[in-house]
């Protein structure tokens, strides 16, 4: 019975490779260039299984070969580097000439509450300031008495080599994430909140606006919404940020008011231009401000992209999202950055 | 003059080369036969692998479901465990409970996660978590557990194990999910030690990204790190199985099965026949998005603590039952 079963679903399955699209996709393990290739002006940073790639005009170089990282961040001029050193059980902030040499770790990988990890650095636009996150601070956890280990945001002044915390995390909700200076206005912060809202309760992620100078917080997204992953145009004026929709992560941007205030209604994130839909991870601005890169899932790879945008008042995408990598499966879970 | 041989010869000739051809024939099915077996063995040896004690003592069910191509409903209880490193397969907690709703006239599927800590009556035993049912009496009693609470009939189970979820999603290339929140745990349980115990650090940040299997383990795993507890855990189940889902629409079968079955042997367990598998198969790879509801009975539940003293939660049967004839209209038990 079972051999005839057998042969019955031979049958069946000679006529579905008749309509399969194929193989599922694979990582092939390198990142493959398109055969149009896109010319990247400046210096665009990203990473492909924890490894640091370059894009500059056509030319893709490898970094820091043999480093495992993520999260790499640039300064303004392009000089000096910052990323998350990976390690076994922990991580931390490590800085780096533009060549990848001359490293310098910042934070510590354990301490007396445990191994720590640090993630998601950011210069500020004067390179003198560096936010990131870490669990540092935590109480030491074991199986018999858990404690919470989120991450809150923490920063550091290159002059002085001091780091202190900025955002305490909220415990057991994974903590912040995404930190960013406002260029021109380093006394202003902005990150990700994640919280739980709603009944019953789902997972709920809010932009957050914080004055570093008074320590004060505002939302500038609803709760009961997933929005994240916020990144500012080098002027200051807009927020390039993730919406979680239903199935899908879209790309939009959304102005800002140049002073803190009190929490603006209706939010900023509801009047936000949608500039590409789909799974989008990980946005960033060009250094001049005409475009934004991302990440973008497509037939079962995470690539780069670059659209084009225009400034008027409001942002406009202007034309069709150019593919800078092809089935490259990379690292959506690792920030991008670019510098001139 | 003879002329039989002139037209004899011929004719035993033909006879000859048309023996041969049906001898020829006959060869090519049987060789393509035996290839197809050969080809299949690893898929029938895991369907061979089920236990003996999936059949269905207790269940309230129909002797024979319908079959999966029909218009009728089907109901597929999913079951894992992710303690079953350390201890005698079938005697583990089911740490997760799916029902897996397919219904082919509107070509829909609906996920129904079922609350591990759920206080419910077990045949044969007294009330408990609705997890320890399949550490008592595996397949069939946590089949007919469901049946008897939820009214809903079960048609097939399927057993998968921790080792056997990291396959898949490897088998399949992992899988693309938007992580809720960020998963940090300093004491997630690192089974996969030389010893099956000790903990290990656990951080996955939140966003879109692509998880291989040993990472998608840690994110449907991880409960240190979020509120939510077990309806959190619920909720990215379903998310990593629709991303499953998602990942093999692509796929080409003929290749695919018999690999899936060779890394699954002794991981999965199933009491879906050959055909049965197939189809089901078919039938997800055609779904899109739109055509799963996911469904969950945290609001029909409250906290409480069982007269043992263990953390459970309670269920407003009443309201339970008015959300599941909403799901399933009238495909329900009496």
């Amino acid at each position: 019975m079972r051999r005839a079963a057998a042969i019955l679903l031979m049958a069946l399955l000679t006529l579905t490779a008749c309509t399969s699209n194929g193989a599922a996709p694979r990582d092939p393990g390198k990142v493959v260039l398109p055969v149009k290739q896109v010319s990247i002006p400046g210096r665009l940073y990203a990473t492909k299984g924890r490894t640091l790639y370059r894009f500059s005009g056509t030319h893709l170089t490898r970094l820091l070969v043999g480093t495992r990282l993520k999260d790499p961040a640039v300064t303004r001029d392009g000089a000096r580097l910052a990323f998350a050193q990976l390690q076994d059980q922990s991580s931390t902030i490590v800085l780096a000439d533009a060549g990848g040499q001359n490293l310098q770790s910042i934070t510590a990988a354990s301490g007396p509450d445990g191994a720590l990890w640090a993630f998601a650095p950011r210069y500020s636009d004067d390179g003198q300031q560096i936010v990131y996150l870490t669990d540092r601070g935590k109480q030491r956890s074991s199986p018999q008495n858990l404690q919470p280990n989120d991450l809150g945001v923490w920063r550091y002044e290159v002059s002085r080599g001091l780091s202190r915390q900025i955002v305490a995390p909220i415990p057991y909700t994974g903590g912040e994430s995404d930190p960013g200076l406002r260029p021109g206005v380093s006394e202003q912060l902005l990150y990700t909140t994640y919280l739980y809202g709603g009944s019953p309760p789902q997972a709920v992620a809010r932009l957050t606006w914080m004055s570093t100078r008074t320590g004060a917080i505002v939302y500038l997204s609803p709760d009961g919404a997933r929005n994240f992953q916020p990144a500012f145009s080098p002027d200051g004026r807009f927020v390039a940020f993730v919406h979680a929709g239903s199935g899908s992560d879209d790309l939009y941007v959304m102005p800002l008011g140049a002073t803190f205030t009190r929490e603006p209604r209706p939010y900023p994130t509801d009047g936000a231009v949608l500039l590409e839909s789909g799974m989008v991870s990980q946005p960033v601005w060009a250094p001049d401000g005409s475009a934004i890169a991302f990440l973008k899932l497509v037939n079962g790879s995470f690539d780069l992209f670059i659209q084009q945008v225009a400034i008027s008042g409001a942002v406009q995408a202007t034309g069709q999202a150019q593919a800078v990598t092809h089935g490259s499966f990379l690292d959506a879970d690792s920030r991008l950055a670019w510098s001139p | 003059m003879n002329h039989s041989g002139a037209t004899g010869v011929p004719q035993r000739t033909g006879l000859r080369r048309a023996h041969w051809l049906v001898f020829g024939g006959v060869l090519l099915v049987l060789a393509l036969v035996g290839g197809a077996l050969l080809y299949l063995s690893p898929v029938l040896a895991l369907l061979d692998n089920h236990s003996p004690a999936a059949g269905k003592p207790g269940s309230a069910t129909v002797a024979t479901p319908p079959p999966l191509d029909s218009k009728q409903r089907i109901n597929i209880l999913l079951l894992g465990s992710d303690n079953d490193q350390k201890f005698k397969q079938d005697a583990v907690l089911s740490q997760t409970m799916i029902v897996v709703s397919i219904d082919p006239s509107r070509h829909q599927v609906t996920l129904l996660s079922l609350p591990r800590d759920l206080w419910v009556e077990i045949p044969g035993y007294q009330s408990a978590k609705i997890d320890l049912a399949y550490a008592k009496g595996g397949a069939p009693l946590a089949r007919a557990t469901v049946e008897k609470a939820f009214k809903v009939p079960i048609h097939y189970y399927a057993w998968i194990g921790l080792n056997g979820l990291v396959r898949v999603v490897d088998r399949v290339g992992g899988v693309d999910v938007d992580v809720l929140h960020p998963v940090l745990d300093d004491n997630y349980p690192n089974d996969f030690s030389a010893s099956g115990y000790g903990t290990e650090r656990v951080y996955l940040s939140a966003g879109p990204q692509h998880l291989d299997g040993r990472h998608t383990l840690q994110y449907v795993r991880s409960r240190h790190g979020d509120l939510l507890s077990d309806l959190g855990r619920s909720i990215r189940q379903q998310q990593v199985l629709l991303a499953i889902q998602q990942r093999t629409v692509g796929m080409d079968l003929v290749t695919a099965l018999p690999t899936f079955a060779r890394d699954l042997n002794g991981h999965l367990k199933t009491d879906l026949d050959l055909v049965r598998l197939t189809q089901l198969a078919l039938f997800m790879r055609g779904l899109h998005a739109g055509d799963v509801h996911q469904a969950f009975l945290t609001p029909y539940v409250r906290d409480a603590v069982s007269p043992d003293g263990q953390q459970i939660l309670l269920a407003d049967w009443p309201a339970i039952r008015t959300y599941l004839h909403q799901l399933f209209g009238g495909d329900l038990l009496p």
